[in-house]
């Protein structure tokens, strides 16, 4: 493998990594208020048409994610109400969202006549000055949700681990009988997490087909909603090792078009298996390697009316 | 002098069930008042609308003569009034000083967190000091011991501005030792100005440190009395409703027989940090002997059932020999029970019952596998119920309409009891009883011991581990301290408490 | 900052403060009566509570109640995408059930959806979420397309083989999961999600690439022989549905009559008191869970050598909500579940004519079934919980 190969699989990497970091981070904000959030798959769905819609209807890529994020938090709406107010089973409640999201953005698609219709994307912007370096200058070319989700991830662990409000959402979510005995008011928080976090989650489906793609198809996050979920286990709750992990699945996400370019023969369906055939090998390596889930929020998936036995 | 909380008429009922019934209550400033009844009498539930956890249904409550009502605990804690509860509100992941920032309020002026967490902290070791507590506020809570913990939640109360204090059972995770200590410490804060309020079911520590003392009994308020003018036996009449003949020592009819079981050497894996739950258990039980393993929870009396049981998380040294079946370690649970280890776990409705199946349901399984209800292929459900029906009443277990209810319909008394007649429906030759009397009455617990003596007069090898020292001691012809994994020391029956008291002491 | 004195003075509002109101929070169904457990906060004037029981006949009605109003909903959102609202009753009832060629071919939709609705059943009475009901059909498929491929067996034998090697396959592909879930506590929910993906990748390259028909250029494989078929039993019933049928009374007496279902009942409540009271909580739990993936590979096998003929490329599409959906629907409940599934079988026919007829697209039935499962799923708030006004002002 050549230089100019692994160059471009670096910097096609981040192109990959981004849906995977977004959705992860988003998971992460409603899991550490105790919400397992298992409809990242269908409100990456719900993100993706939202962005491609606005896309088509207004021409500014900026605008259509902002819309992506607004229109998958109002979906998500659907999900809290169900899971906090309701107490319905969150699995259960995770898996109607999905299928929910799946036909209703099917739906909308193809009525409002939207599959396949390309858009204009958003430009490559270089991290002036490392991008003037010659050949390794390649890979500081990105476009701007590239750059800008180092900082999003920032603020979200910032958030968490420095501010007052970040240590409520925590306490909501590792012990609500104690966070409610403290006063705070638990179905509020869980709410604003599930639309925050949702919020995040629609806008790594937007990046997917506004950004990446440029069009929609029916069903086209393929999978990567599940995916992030896996990731938040792999990466313990933690938003710096959410990126890390995403690094790799975009890492080798990237990789199998370089392979093709480079012109090694892999038989094409199971190449398209590596990222849920890497998502199992790593839950099993989490699983060999954990003593204990001492990270996992402590009341993660529990609706709040649930006690310890005593 | 004005009272400093007082609840009058007060009416709560749960799901159709009525826990309080026109109980009152008033706690003067300055005085320790101790809230006394049985397991079930409500005083937790009166103490939580106090608290500002349960909206009363009918009734009133005043704050230094004021009615007030309250939307939370919040709301509560506005008033001066802070609860420590039986079992502790703390995130375990944060530290103290994290934990006590959630509960203090909002600051006059915006701080950013790091200035409120210094200020926190400083405000902690202050008070600390202040009460003798020696916390260090940036420790995790899960790297406290119980007691510490506990005093974790009382600065976090103090430092919220609580001048009525509730404690809510609070010596019953401590030692003696730890519980003088406490008692003591919330004495001085009361002699200091507040108001006190002691939730328990211990006569001693009525008499001791409180008062005044008010009698709750099945949701209703009995008595208001001082204890320096009450006798032990006066207060257990008020609590139970009747007397009941102080339960001694009844030493066994029979010499013991020889050893059933004997435990050599076990332990479960060591933590990363190299502490192990179980650290080298050594214990001979005897055919016909009831052996009393007492001591402060927390200390492998779970885990040390768990390995007799045959549950999860099997240590992984030492050995468990069984008369005449070998190492018990190598046996399945469900092959345990068919040779005859009983087992009454603490947890009723964590290991021994589940409550959404029905009495029958609970009944059968621990025999189903014998066949005697039908083979693999067919469960013969009449023989089941037939027999459920028997055993319900030869155990009376109350409460059961139809045997098809589900069990979580019973009473606390009568799932133990349900948990007994499949226990010990088929002589048993080895007996657990892991806290068998926790949450039950006087009388349901007098029922309860009856059994074990007579299990023990039939041979049985009896293991009894309680956190509750007078059970211990009634039932028990053995003693066995059990702290930090092991056993720290034997007594023989007539024991001496203090010495006892001694040996449990240097835990955790 | 809290002041940690204890001579201050105090202020005392004397009616409700500001803090705004809060979440109830109730306590887990399983605590005894006379336990008391955390109760509600107040919320405004309104208390939640957790029932202990509720009766039969109120749970039908809410149930129902539901029912109506996630068809309500469907009927809304096809008004809105174009079905004329007079033909929605016609379409749904009239064809499907009146209809002699539409109730077949519910017959032949219903085979595999029971199929696979017991396959949710069994697994989900073992806690266990068997997500991958699409990957262990197609696995179901592929076995028995693998007998016809290769010709193994006498030609009287071909079906009988062709049965087995489904049952194995889908059984094979839901052991891993399994096995990482009892073994090391891998959540069985991505695990079998995984291995959904990937099925379906290598059914792709199986139809696009070594099995693929040579006599057309269409992503299938070679038709199977007439004796690889299922027969049909007469009137144009094919005889999947007769299979259907007599595993679904597998079922029943696996979770009504059999000591098994005791077991299940125990891990399923809870498993720890299923563990301790001696119940053998792994082999329950493998056989549960294999079972439930043979029936899955089965259901495959249905649509393989019962409807479609051949190994084709989307079969399995839909099915693996839709088996969720049953048992969720169905409480786990053999029986009900086979009712259940006749009902979705009407629903994907009813589906296809509407793609036919009114150019409605095929998805609108999944968004129908989530529809219905998100009413059915919140109506159990009702049964589960109460709210009751408490506190009014003191009076006594």
């Amino acid at each position: 493998m050549n230089g100019g190969i692994v160059l471009n699989w670096l910097a096609s990497t981040p192109d990959f990594a981004v849906p995977y970091a977004l959705a992860a981070l988003g998971l992460i904000i409603c899991e550490r208020a105790g919400v397992l959030a298992l409809g990242a798959e269908g409100l990456m769905l719900v993100g993706a048409l939202a962005g491609i819609g606005a896309q088509i209807v207004i021409g500014q890529p900026a605008v259509s994610l902002v819309l992506a994020m607004l229109a998958a938090s109002v979906v998500s709406v659907l999900f809290a109400v169900m899971v906090i107010w309701l107490r319905v089973n969150q699995v259960i409640a995770g898996l109607a969202l999905v299928f929910f999201c799946q036909g209703l953005t099917a739906l909308v698609g193809s009525m409002a006549e939207w599959t396949n219709h390309a858009t204009e994307g958003i430009g490559a912007m270089g991290l002036w000055p490392l991008s003037l370096l010659p050949g390794v200058g390649k890979l500081f070319e990105q476009n701007a949700m590239v750059w800008l989700t180092p900082p999003i991830f920032g603020a979200v662990a910032w958030f968490f681990a420095r501010t007052s409000a970040g240590l409520r959402l925590r306490a909501v979510g590792e012990n609500p009988q104690a966070a409610d005995a403290a006063g705070i008011r638990v179905t509020a928080w869980r709410f604003a997490a599930v639309l925050a976090g949702s919020a995040l989650v629609g806008l790594a489906g937007a990046y997917i087909s506004v950004v990446s793609t440029k069009l929609w198809i029916a069903g086209m996050t393929g999978g990567r909603g599940w995916i992030a979920v896996g990731l938040v286990i792999f990466a313990r709750w933690s938003p710096w090792k959410a990126l890390a992990g995403a690094l790799l699945f975009g890492c080798i996400e990237a990789l199998i078009p370089q392979l093709a370019a480079a012109g090694v023969q892999l038989p094409q369906y199971f190449v398209m298996m590596t990222p849920y055939a890497v998502t199992l090998g790593v839950m099993v390596w989490v699983a060999l390697s954990r003593r204990g889930a001492d990270e996992e929020p402590g009341a993660l998936g529990q609706p709040y009316v649930r006690e310890e036995r005593r | 002098m004005p009272n400093a909380l007082e609840l009058t008429g007060i009416r709560k009922s749960f799901d159709g069930f009525a826990a309080l019934t026109d109980a009152r209550f008033s706690a003067r400033w300055g005085e320790v008042h101790a809230l006394l009844g049985e397991n079930g009498a409500g005083k937790s539930s009166l103490m939580n609308i106090a608290a500002g956890l349960y909206a009363p249904e009918a009734g009133q409550l005043l704050v230094d003569d004021n009615p007030v009502r309250f939307t939370g605990p919040r709301d509560a804690a506005k008033h001066r009034i802070g609860m420590v509860h039986q079992h502790f509100k703390l995130v375990r992941p944060f530290t103290v000083a994290q934990n006590i920032l959630l509960t203090a309020p909002p600051p006059a002026e915006f701080q950013s967190h790091g200035e409120r967490l210094r200020e926190i902290t400083r405000d902690i070791r202050n008070k600390a000091a202040e009460l003798g507590f020696d916390i260090d506020p940036s420790k995790r809570v899960d790297a406290l011991s119980v007691a510490e913990q506990q005093r974790v939640e009382i600065l976090k109360v103090l430092l919220a501005g609580a001048r009525i204090l509730i404690l809510d059972e609070p010596t019953a995770v401590l030692t003696d030792q730890e519980a003088a200590r406490l008692l003591q410490t919330v004495q001085g804060l009361a002699r200091k100005g507040a108001a006190v309020v002691l939730v328990t079911h211990k006569m001693a520590d009525v008499k001791t440190y409180a008062d005044r003392v008010t009698v709750m009994r099945g949701g209703r308020t009995v008595a208001t009395l001082q204890p320096s003018e009450t006798s032990v036996a006066e207060l257990v009449k008020l609590t139970v409703g009747e007397s009941i003949a102080a339960q001694g020592f009844q030493p066994p009819a029979a010499p013991r027989g020889p050893v059933r079981l004997s435990v050599r050497g076990l332990r479960t894996p060591a933590s990363p940090e190299g502490r192990r739950v179980l650290d080298g258990v050594d214990l001979d039980l005897h055919a016909g002997e009831i052996y009393g393993l007492a001591g402060v929870g927390g200390n492998g009396q779970g885990e040390l059932a768990g390995a007799i049981m045959g549950l999860e998380g099997e240590p992984t040294e030492g050995e468990m020999r069984l008369e005449g079946h070998g190492d018990l370690k190598t046996m399945p649970a469900s092959v345990r029970r068919s040779i005859g280890i009983a087992a009454i776990p603490a947890d009723r409705y964590g290991l021994a019952l589940a409550g959404g199946l029905s009495v029958a349901e609970n009944y059968a399984i621990g025999r189903v596998h014998t066949g005697c209800y039908g083979p693999v292929w067919r469960l013969r459900r009449n023989r089941i119920q037939s027999d459920t029906q028997e055993a319900v009443r030869v155990f009376d277990v109350q409460g059961v309409r139809s045997v098809a209810q589900k069990a979580a319909l019973l009473s606390g008394g009568n799932a133990q009891k349900l948990v007994l007649a499949r226990e010990f429906g088929k002589s048993p030759m080895l007996v657990l009883a892991h806290s068998p009397s926790r949450g039950l009455d006087v009388r349901a617990s007098a029922e309860v011991h009856a059994r074990l003596r007579a299990a023990r007069d039939s041979g049985a090898a009896v293991l009894l581990i309680s956190e509750d020292l007078d059970e211990v001691l009634q039932l028990a012809d053995r003693v066995g301290v059990m702290t930090r994994g092991r056993i720290a020391g034997e007594f023989a029956q007539p024991a001496d408490r203090q010495a006892i008291g001694q040996a449990m002491v240097d835990h955790g | 900052m809290a002041d940690a004195s204890l001579m201050a003075d105090m202020a005392v509002p004397s009616s409700t403060s500001s803090t705004p109101p809060k979440a109830s929070s109730a306590v887990a169904h399983e605590a005894p009566r006379n336990a008391q457990p955390v109760q509600p906060l107040a919320r405004r004037r309104y208390a939640l509570e957790i029932r202990q029981h509720m009766p039969w006949r109120w749970q039908a009605l809410i149930l129902a109640a539901a029912l109506l109003a996630g068809f309500a909903i469907s009927a809304a959102i096809l008004i809105a995408a174009g079905v004329p609202a007079d033909e929605l009753a016609n379409e749904f009832v009239m064809q499907t059930f009146f209809d002699g060629q539409n109730f077949r071919a519910v017959l032949f939709q219903a085979a595999p959806m029971i199929l696979v609705g017991l396959a949710g059943c069994v697994a989900f009475r073992a806690r266990f979420w068997n997500l991958g009901l699409e990957g262990q059909m197609i696995w179901g498929a592929i076995g028995a397309t693998a007998v016809s491929m290769w010709q193994i067996g006498p030609e009287n034998l071909r079906l009988p083989l062709m049965f087995i090697a489904a049952i194995c396959c889908g059984l094979l592909w839901v052991l891993g999961p399994a096995w990482l879930k009892l073994k090391l506590g891998v959540n069985e929910i991505i695990s079998t999600l995984m291995l959904n993906y990937m099925a379906a990748n290598f059914l792709l390259h199986l139809v696009y690439g070594s099995w693929k028909d040579p006599k057309d250029n269409f992503p299938y494989s070679p038709q199977f022989r007439l004796f690889e078929r299922l027969p049909e039993l007469g009137a144009g019933i094919g005889s999947s549905i007769l299979l259907a049928g007599v595993v679904a009374l597998l079922a029943w007496w696996l979770a009504s009559v059999s000591r098994m279902g005791l077991y299940l009942r125990f891990v399923d409540a809870n498993p720890r008191v299923a563990h301790a009271s001696g119940v053998p909580v792994r082999r329950t739990i493998y056989g549960a869970v294999l079972l439930s993936g043979a029936m899955a590979g089965l259901a495959g096998f249905a649509v393989a050598a019962g409807q479609e003929g051949r190994l084709t490329q989307a079969f399995y599409q839909g099915y693996g909500f839709s088996g969720i959906l049953i048992a969720f629907l169905a409480r786990n409940n053999p029986l009900a579940a086979t009712v259940v599934a006749l009902l979705v079988a009407a629903l994907f026919v009813t589906g296809r004519s509407l793609q036919v007829f009114y150019q409605v697209p095929f998805s609108m039935v999944q968004l129908i079934q989530a529809v219905i499962v998100v009413c059915v799923a919140s109506s159990d708030f009702f049964i589960r919980h109460r709210l009751r006004r408490v506190g009014g002002e003191a009076v006594q």
